[in-house]
Formats: structure tokens, sequence, C-alpha cells
């Protein structure tokens, strides 16, 4: 420096430096040290991003891996509303596109915050036009969204998720803990654009989906059973309908139909009762197909064989102080006509002979009054009293179906145990648990519950309920073919106002298995309240005869009746 | 010997930071892939949703009936039977399995009731 320079001003340059340097070192200090562990927290949150990932849901499939549901992520739209520059012209751009209103879209745009949903879970085509649009403040998520790419097909047993992709109903809510997919959290780090570089250790996994689910339900089989239960509760106008197919052999459920259906990809709207498996839920009085199970036991107990000549009383008997009719004056008839011609008087009788306690020993052997245990939620255990508060007449009535109430799970279950040389078994809808690369976690085996009746009984009876459909109430339930063993059921309701039975409102119902000989299925046919002709033998068996006939002919049992052969290549 | 090592320590530096730029290029890159799965994975899952739907038997038998002019069997007129060899073979019938075999029986047994 030259010496003209005053000492003075160097002195004072000298100061400035220091001042700047000290101000620097004090800056330096404070964020380095003082506030180190708060800064060292924020920068790593502004570089580092955690985001949550949930595995996709698992998916389910029939019995030959027909997709039933499955996720597909989806985009979901949120606002940013206090970057939003002009709330009216962006909610005007967005609804045709989100299909919601203007107005509502402006409300919530408006809102003085820093998150909204706009909507959620939309459809794959409305994503892609979003992303045309571009708008500022708006932003695009993706989420996995529950598809049940066949609509109302199998509503009620597979049930539905809710929006957070939580099961609520059906298969969905029983198998939460399988379909599932891993909850996780993945730190990713970020660039100053926001973009991600890689994870933080990139050892890290993306979540695992959830487990698969293949069901012992056969995709067209339930198809044959809706159609033909739609037009049957269409045809008679009644309230509603049920059915249920099973294998006799293994319990296995090959459909389960309810109608009316409703579409689980839409399920907002709807309420409970539209959703509710009645095929599980509802009790209902099963009337004269009790009289199958009545009639078994009663041949077990060897209070009757086949032939044991019954009288009728030509239709009028009095038990209790209360007169028990039957739809024709019928003198002396067989044990096996009482079925056949599904008498009243004949099965009260035959009740009677049994006695209370071991008929109420064989409702419980067949099942009522408990839960099946199939792996549905929601199933009811019906209604059978304690023997306790059995009245003077409970045994007469519980034979021919009254005072009792029974769910359809239950009722063809027992059915099935007749056509399954007496023993019982478990009913279920899942036969394979599979991990998210197909490999096998859980077989389901069919599991026998107990024998309800000796191998001899059941033969008994079915040439008994072969009967009722050649000669008795259910000849309309006959297959061209085949010999179909069953019973038909027609129970009054209950009139709510007057506590009495209905004499306008009836339950319909057939129940019984196909072929006779060797059965391949067991089926139930319930119609609640049809109208005009609205007996089992009417509403409910013609429905059994034309699913039967699709679904033997779809399952390839050949006819095992040569005279049929004999007709058919005339 | 200065300049060598001053050299070797550049070159050093150089390497090190060649390679942290390289590491987020393939990062960048790795993300992009990602992404790239994620849209065909999340393609893969729309399409075998409609493959699902569009194969639903309701949905089939819609068309048959109202497009093709197809239209289900009436009761009676499909039956299966038992095709078993016949007597003239007899040396075969312990190994042949026997075979279903649709025989359409036209209006035969149709509307019975």
């Amino acid at each position: 420096m030259p010496d003209s320079v005053p000492r003075s001003r160097r002195y004072v340059l000298l100061l400035l430096l220091l001042c700047g340097f000290g101000v620097v070192l004090f800056r330096l200090v404070t964020l380095q040290v003082w506030q180190a562990a708060e800064l060292s927290v924020k920068a790593d949150r502004q570089h580092r991003k955690t985001v949550s990932l949930e595995g996709a849901r698992g998916t389910i499939v029939d019995r030959h891996g027909k997709i039933l549901a499955m996720n597909v992520e989806v985009p979901s739209v949120f606002g940013v509303p206090t970057t939003v520059d002009s709330p009216t012209k962006t909610a005007r751009l967005l609804s045709p596109v989100l299909h919601v209103r203007t107005d509502e879209l402006e409300r919530k745009l408006r809102q003085d915050r820093n998150f909204v949903w706009l909507a959620r879970k939309l459809d794959p085509e409305q994503g892609r036009r979003l992303e045309h649009l571009s708008l500022d403040g708006v932003g695009v998520v993706m989420e996995g969204r529950r598809f049940y790419p066949k609509g109302p097909f199998l509503s009620h047993v597979l049930g539905f998720a809710g929006m957070d992709g939580e099961g609520l109903e059906g298969i969905e809510y029983r198998y939460e803990s399988y379909l599932r997919g891993e909850k996780r959290t993945m730190v990713l780090q970020r660039d100053a654009l926001g973009r991600s570089v890689f994870p933080k250790d990139l050892t890290e996994r993306n979540p695992t989906p959830g487990h698969s689910l293949t069901l012992t339900i056969d995709e067209v089989i339930q198809y044959i059973t809706e159609r033909e239960l739609e037009d049957a509760v269409t045809r008679t106008q009644a309230k509603s309908g049920t059915m249920i197919v099973m294998d006799p052999q293994t319990g296995a459920v090959l459909a389960m139909a309810v109608s009316p259906r409703f579409d689980p990809n839409v399920v907002s709207n709807l309420g409970a009762d539209r959703w509710r498996n009645r095929a599980l839920t509802d009790a209902y009085e099963p009337g004269s197909t009790m009289k199958a199970m009545m009639a078994a036991a009663a041949i077990e107990e060897r209070v009757v064989k086949p032939n044991t000549m019954v009288f009728g009383e030509y239709g009028r008997m009095t038990i209790a102080n209360t007169v028990i009719h039957d739809h024709e004056k019928l003198g002396w008839l067989s044990f096996a006509q009482v079925i056949q011609k599904s008498s009243n008087i004949g099965a009260a009788k035959t009740g009677i002979a049994l006695g209370g306690q071991r008929l109420h020993r064989y409702l419980q052997a067949f099942g009522f009054g408990q839960r099946t245990e199939i792996d549905l939620p929601g199933e009811g255990t019906g209604l059978v009293k304690s023997l306790k508060d059995w009245g003077r007449r409970s045994v007469a009535s519980i034979s021919m179906g009254q005072e009792i109430g029974v769910t359809p799970i239950q009722m063809v279950s027992a059915m099935a145990a007749l056509a399954n040389d007496g023993v019982l078994m478990r009913p279920y809808v899942v036969a394979e648990i599979r991990d998210p690369e197909g490999h096998l976690l859980k077989r389901v085996p069919p599991q026998a519950k107990r024998r309800v009746v000796s191998s001899d009984t059941a033969r008994s009876m079915t040439k008994i309920l072969e009967g009722v459909v050649t000669d008795g109430t259910g000849s309309k339930a006959s297959i061209p073919g085949f010999k179909v063993a069953g019973k038909t059921g027609t129970a009054q309701k209950i009139d709510s106002r007057t506590g009495t039975y209905s004499t306008s409102r009836f339950v319909a119902s057939f129940t019984g298995y196909v072929p006779a000989g060797n059965p391949r299925l067991a089926m139930i046919v319930i119609i609640d309240e049809p109208q005009g002709e609205a007996w089992g033998g009417t509403a409910a068996a013609p429905v059994f005869s034309r699913v039967g006939e699709q679904v033997l002919s779809y399952l390839g049992v050949a006819s095992p009746e040569p005279v049929t052969l004999a007709m058919a290549m005339q | 010997m200065k300049i060598l090592a001053v050299l070797i320590g550049l070159c050093l530096v150089f390497v090190f930071v060649w390679e942290r730029v390289d590491m987020v290029r393939v990062g960048y890159q790795i993300e992009r892939l990602k992404r790239d799965r994620t849209i065909l994975e999340r393609q893969r899952d729309e399409l075998r949703v409609k493959v699902s739907a569009l194969s639903a038997s309701g949905r089939i038998a819609k068309l048959a009936t109202t497009e093709l002019g197809m239209h289900l069997p009436q009761q009676g007129q499909v039956i299966l039977v038992q095709s078993r060899p016949s007597a003239i073979q007899p040396v075969a019938v312990a190994n042949v399995v026997p075979v279903a075999v649709r025989v359409a029986k036209n209006d035969l047994l149709a509307r019975r009731f």
C-alpha cells in the first residue's frame, strides 16, 4: 500500500474487513454450531422424500382362473387452493373431465387450505385426459382401485372394498388379512427440482402385493344360476330369490346367487339391505323341505320304513287344540308317499312317533340352529328353539317345517348330506390362497363334519326323494335323462301385523340333488313371495330343473338313462 | 515429482467427482425405468380388467343372442351319453375310458311342462 494513504484510513479499512469477517464467522458459528441440529433436520427434509406405499390388493379368481376382482392403479386428483390463480377457470376446465359439478369444484378450490381432494379413484381414461390440462395448483396421485370387471356378477359373495382399499363385505372382508397388500414407507432422495434420484438404500424393495384367492365358484355355473334365478324372480314377480349350487361330496360351493343383485363397483348409494348375502344371513321357515330331514331321522331310528302305512285322516287332524290340514284328502298311504305327496298330517304323526328329543338331536346333527362355518361373513344360525321351550304342538309343527328358522346354506348342506351317503360336509368358497408370485400358500381340503345318518338311510331317502319328482309334488324339477331327488316346500310367511301366518305371502322352495344315484350337484332354490302359483313345485322346482340340466351338460355329466338315449337317437 | 503428485491428486478428485455424477445419472436412469415399468404394469392390469369384462359369460350370451341370432337349447335338446366301445372290439374295452358325446335331440323332449 502506498505511503500516501493515511494510516487512519488503513485502520478503518482493516476494521471494516475485521467486522465483515466477524459477521461471516458469527453466521458460520450460528449455522454450524448453534443451529446445526435444527438445520440438519430441515435439509434432510428438503432433499429426502418419505413416501407411503401400499402393495396392490390381491386378485380374486374363479376355479378356472377367471378374474373376478383385481386392483388397478388409477388417478386421484387433489388441489392446492393457495396456489390456484383462478378457481373459477380451473373448476370449469376440470368439471367435464372429473364429472363433478363446477360450483362444487370451485367451492373446494376457494377453501383456505393447502390440500383438498377434488376427485378420487377415477377411470384410467379420465387420467389420460387430465394429463393434457396441466393446471397450476392441481395435482394427480396414483391410488389402487378395486375393479369388479363383471359388474353385478357374484356380487353377494365377493362383497366389496372401500375407498381406502379395505374389505367391507363378502370375501373381501372375510379374507382381508390375505388380500391386503403390505404397507411400507420408503425414503427417496430428491434433487433441487423435486425429482427422485434413488432410494436411500438401494436394497429397499417395493411393498409386497396381497395374496390372491382361487374360489370354488365356477363362472359358467354361477352365470347359469344367476340368469335362471333372475328370470324366475321376474316371471313370478317375487320379492327376491336365492339359489345355491354345491358339490355334495366336498361341500365346495359352485354357485351362490341372490336376486336382485348389486354392482360392487358402485355401492355408495345402496343400503345394506341390498348387499346382504341372504343365502347366509336370512332365516326362513322351510316348510315341507324339512320333511326330508325328519324322514331321514325317523328311518334312521327305525320308527318307520318307506313302506310303513300311515293314515292321512282325510286331510284334517287336530293336535293340541289346533287343526292341521293337508292340501288334499288323503287316506292310507305309505311313508314314502307321505313325503312324495308332502302330507302334513303324515309328517306330524311320524314326528310325534319319533319324539321331540330325537327330532331335536337330528336337527342339530343336520346342522340347523348353528353356523355351517362357511368361510363368508355374516352367517346366521337360524332358529331352533331349545327343547325345553317346545310347546305341545312343536314336534308336529317342526316335522312339517314350521316353528323353525333355517338359512338357505344350512338347508342345502343338510340335503347335500343325504346326497353324500349321510355325511355332512362343511361348505366353503375359497379353494386356494396363492402368494403374489403364484406359489401355493394354502389349499383348503374338503372337511367332513360328521355322519348324520347311515348309508342305508341315505339310500332309502334318495329313493323316496326320487319319488317326489317322479310321482309327487316336485315333477317340474325333473331333468330329461337324469334321476332327480328332492323336496318341494311352500311356507306361509308370518304376518308381522297380526302375528299369524299370512294367506297371501309365501316362500316357495325346492332343494335336492342330481343325478340321484351318483350326485354331482346339490341345489336349493328359494323364491320369496312369488305371485300367482306360489308353490315350491311351480315357482322353484322349474328353476332347479333348468339350472341342473345346463350345469350337468357343462360339466360333461352323461345321462345314465338308456331309454333317453334311445329316444334321442330317434 | 511435485507436478506428478498434483496430477495424481487432480485425477483422484476427477474420478471422485465423475463417480458421484455418474451415480446420480444412473439413479435418474433407474427412476425412469421404474416409471416405465409402473406404466407398463398399469397398462397390463387395465387390459386384464378389460379382457375379464369382455369375456364375461353374460356379455357373450347377450352378443350371441342379439347379434349372432343364436339361442339357448330348449330343455331336453342336449343330452350327454356315455359312449362305450362296441362289442366288435372287446379287446379294447379294458383300456378305453368312456367318452362323453353330445347328441342334439331336436325338440323331442322340449317344452315338457
